[in-house]
């Protein structure tokens, strides 16, 4: 079976990723290497914010600071990538 | 040599696509975290104040502003 290289069309089988596969994984890889981070960084900042004092468990009001700090925290990316990219300057 | 997929004129295109796609995202990430830091001084609320999010914009702005001024102020100096 001849997984690879399909779309190479007569390169003599020398059984190379197509670009298409390569760029699919690419993808993929990149996406998963971005949602990392922001993650690592979303984790600090908001330990940082709603964790100030860290009990023997989570209480509810710092379980709900989290989930108002994480979705400001992707808000505030948005109003960034306006501000540098789609304002008037 | 030139029939490998990594050289392809579709690949090149891309990975230059995707090397500024990059950029931006880090540029983007970059100031997010030190403009939470500089704007969100409170815990978070459920919205922005008007304040908060006109703070987060203009430290982005500010932020290109400042770091075109260095460059010109590093190039006058060589």
């Amino acid at each position: 079976m001849d997984t690879f290289g399909t779309t190479g069309s007569g390169t003599g089988g020398s059984s190379q990723f197509s670009s298409d596969d390569l760029m699919d994984k690419l993808k993929v890889q990149l996406a998963q290497a971005y949602a990392q981070e922001f993650l690592e960084t979303v984790t600090g900042k908001c330990f940082e914010k709603c964790i100030t004092k860290p009990g023997s468990s989570l209480s509810g009001s710092e379980s709900s600071c989290i989930s108002r700090c994480v979705d400001r925290y992707i808000e505030a990316t948005g109003i960034i990538g306006r501000a540098l990219f789609n304002a008037p300057r | 040599m030139d029939s490998s997929p990594l050289q392809s004129a579709e690949m090149q295109r891309f990975l230059s696509q995707e090397k500024e796609k990059a950029m931006v995202n880090e540029m983007v990430a970059k100031l997010t975290n030190v403009c939470w830091d500089k704007c969100i001084t409170s815990t978070p609320g459920s919205k922005f104040s008007s304040s908060e999010s006109a703070c987060l914009a203009n430290c982005a702005q500010r932020y290109l502003d400042m770091s075109m001024i260095i460059m010109k102020r590093f190039q006058s100096m060589q």
